[in-house]
């Protein structure tokens, strides 16, 4: 809803918006919306300048339609696959990542939500040498472990590289450190602005420290928009819709591949686990992966993890498959 | 800046009036200037400058941020983190096994909840480690101070004066050990009225005292830069009982728990927390959980849950973004936390009373 301003197109003059705001009629939608007769009439204003006008604004700010074949054409040039360094995983998303959607794991705590993500980061950095922006809400990030994941990649990859290098190993580890870049964010305007502030540096495209951006990570997402929603609050809803247009356009317009983690709730106190966030929010990721650690009590030593598809727009739902959490 | 009316933090009804009269980013807010926007939306001229006011510090808020760097650098590459959790401090606990399974002891910058039923010791590790968080840097610990609010009552000050002075005996046996010149420049600062006048302790009867005292205390740690523990003390009592609004429950708790991380990373303080533990009944059998519900559960990032085995006292680390999970078992004695088997190396004068006989559980020593 633009506001009508002199300037915005030639022949739009003040007088003009004068008398326009006196007929009710402030913005551009109430001007192209409006019987342009009836407006010439009203406000003693040639009807051929209010035509030239409109077809200005039109030209201005509608959208275009897009041809399904461009589309497609445009996807397959621009959608990358990325591999998140755990074969299972890998299986369960339809070998990777894809870029320009929204992914989400929900988990119950304790379930590996956040070493997934660093996992991801570390395979995403160090294999594929791209930048990953982590959006930490919840201050789990802990660098050694990233490091430790790191680690126990390049000893693989050692494995079956044939030139045996391992000097250079210890290099690799910190070029791929540097390249994860880590914001701590801890209310929604912190993450709006931190997302703002990327899409201004990716649309002016300064290569120095952003680099070649694939991934960004929001962990977790949950954390920041459970205080607003519920009670008397209006905006909680609002602003969680925003947060989702912001985090769809960026993974659309930049290629990037948006990884986001939730929690679960129960409805009541033995009912079953669902997501957070509520149905709303249900819509935003295009898949999503339940984490659940499988132990029953807590002598166990290393509880077995498994990760369920519950939503995808390519899979069947219900696949599960066992994760090993390095 | 393109940045949108909606996403700045803006009262909900002038950000409603701003959407009905037909601003969409906050440049045009910007450019329209404070008279012109008092006469748009009908706001009286002040509103109208104290909104601009905000809506400029967003946008040449995180402009200055990328440029230069203001206190409070929340932003970084994981290089840069690994280096500083590197050179990061852990408050240890005394009990050697429980400091292994946490990656060296309580870390600071992250929030660590405690949960147990009543009587498993708790509380004594709160005072534990308002205690260990005072040692002095060359000894292994992070020389700080301690903030213990307390809303169940359970603080008594001569356990901790017996706790101290257990502290200081064992710095000077180490100091004895290995004599140094700046062991014994810090152990004549390291007494008991010293460690006693460094806790904060703080007494709150209900949640909204508890509420209050959380989002006002980093004022109160600007003033004393060297905290660096923050112990809350029962945050399960004042929410479990008298609350009928589940929901508002949940929302508070988590606005709670948002602010206690804030204070954890800003302050560089490590937050503890004790809760409470209750029963879920399912389908054949029932289970004890930790108390508060589901969504309680993410607000920690460490959870240690303490139980019982018999008579023997258990520790088990269920959640941490960097160690595995395990059980150790502890002990409570007269000087407070300590292993079940103490260390050889130590020329400890405990080892008579650490004695390895499991104590009957009503036998308390803390009085």
């Amino acid at each position: 809803m633009v506001v009508l301003r002199a300037g915005l197109c030639p022949g739009l003059t003040e007088d003009m918006i004068q008398l326009l705001r006196a007929n009710g009629i402030r913005t551009v939608v109430d001007f192209v919306s409006s019987d342009l007769e009836d407006i010439a009439q009203k406000c003693s204003v040639s009807y051929k300048a209010l035509v030239a006008v409109r077809r200005v604004l039109l030209a201005q700010f509608s959208a275009f339609p897009a041809n399904g074949a461009d589309l497609y054409e445009e996807l397959k040039s621009s959608t990358a696959i990325l591999p998140t360094g755990s074969p299972s995983l890998d299986q369960l998303l339809d070998s990777g990542l894809y870029t320009g959607e929204v992914t989400e794991l929900m988990g119950a705590p304790g379930s590996g939500k956040t070493q997934v993500c660093l996992g991801i980061a570390a395979s995403v950095s160090l294999a594929l040498r791209q930048h990953v922006l982590f959006l930490d809400s919840t201050g789990g990030f802990t660098a050694s472990r990233l490091y430790q994941l790191l680690r126990a990649h390049t000893e693989d990859e050692e494995e079956q590289a044939i030139l045996g290098r391992p000097r250079l190993c210890p290099v690799l580890q910190l070029e791929a450190l540097q390249r994860v870049q880590v914001e701590r964010v801890f209310n929604i305007y912190e993450v709006l602005s931190a997302l703002q502030e990327l899409r201004d540096r990716l649309s002016q495209q300064v290569v120095s420290s952003v680099g070649p951006l694939k991934m960004v990570v929001l962990d977790s997402v949950s954390a920041v928009i459970y205080p607003l929603l519920g009670g008397r609050q209006s905006e909680g809803l609002a602003l969680m819709m925003q947060l989702s247009r912001e985090l769809k356009s960026l993974a659309r317009e930049f290629s990037l591949a948006v990884v986001v983690t939730n929690q679960v709730t129960r409805d009541s106190s033995s009912g079953p686990l669902k997501p957070a966030l509520g149905r709303s929010w249900s819509f935003v990721p295009s898949t999503r992966v339940l984490l659940e650690s499988k132990e029953t009590t807590w002598e166990k030593s290393s509880p077995q993890r498994a990760a369920s598809l519950a939503k995808s727009p390519r899979q069947p739902t219900g696949i599960q498959v066992e994760l090993d959490i390095g | 800046m393109q940045r949108e009316v909606g996403t700045l933090p803006l009262a909900p009804a002038l950000r409603a009036r701003l959407a009905a009269a037909g601003f969409q980013t906050a440049q045009e807010l910007l450019d329209t200037g404070p008279c012109g926007l008092s006469k748009e939306i009908g706001i009286s001229r002040e509103e109208a400058l104290e909104a601009l006011q905000v809506v400029r510090q967003e946008c040449h808020g995180h402009a200055a941020r990328t440029a230069g760097g203001s206190g409070t650098t929340r932003k970084c590459t994981a290089l840069e983190l690994l280096e500083e959790e590197q050179t990061q401090g852990f408050i240890i606990t005394f009990c050697s096994a429980l400091d292994n399974i946490l990656g060296g002891g309580v870390q600071l910058t992250k929030i660590t909840e405690i949960c147990g039923a009543p009587g498993v010791g708790k509380t004594q590790l709160c005072m534990q480690l308002a205690v260990d968080v005072q040692i002095p840097e060359c000894l292994g610990g992070v020389a700080g101070e301690a903030v213990f609010i307390d809303t169940e009552g359970s603080f008594m000050v001569d356990r901790v004066v017996d706790m101290a002075a257990a502290c200081v005996q064992h710095c000077h046996l180490i100091a004895e050990a290995q004599p140094e010149e700046d062991h014994r420049k810090a152990l004549e600062t390291f007494s008991l009225e010293n460690i006693l006048s460094h806790i904060y302790y703080f007494r709150c009867r209900d949640y909204t005292e508890l509420l209050a005292q959380v989002y006002l205390l980093p004022e109160f740690l600007s003033e004393h830069s060297k905290v660096r523990l923050v112990v809350i003390d029962g945050i399960a009592f004042p929410f479990r009982h008298d609350f009928e609004d589940l929901s508002l429950r949940t929302r508070l708790l988590n606005g709670l728990a948002q602010q206690l991380i804030i204070i954890a990373n800003d302050h560089r303080a490590a937050v503890v927390l004790t809760n409470q533990m209750t029963t879920r009944i399912g389908q054949s059998q029932s289970t004890l959980v930790p108390a508060l519900g589901e969504s309680w559960g993410h607000a920690a990032t460490v959870r240690l849950i303490f139980h019982w085995d018999n008579s023997q006292r258990l520790a088990t680390l269920y959640k941490s973004p960097s160690q595995k999970e395990s059980t150790i078992a502890y002990h409570i004695t007269s000087h407070g936390f300590r292993d079940v088997q103490p260390p050889a190396v130590t020329p400890s004068t405990e080892g008579t009373e650490l004695n390895p006989r499991k104590r009957p559980r009503t036998e308390e020593e803390k009085q």
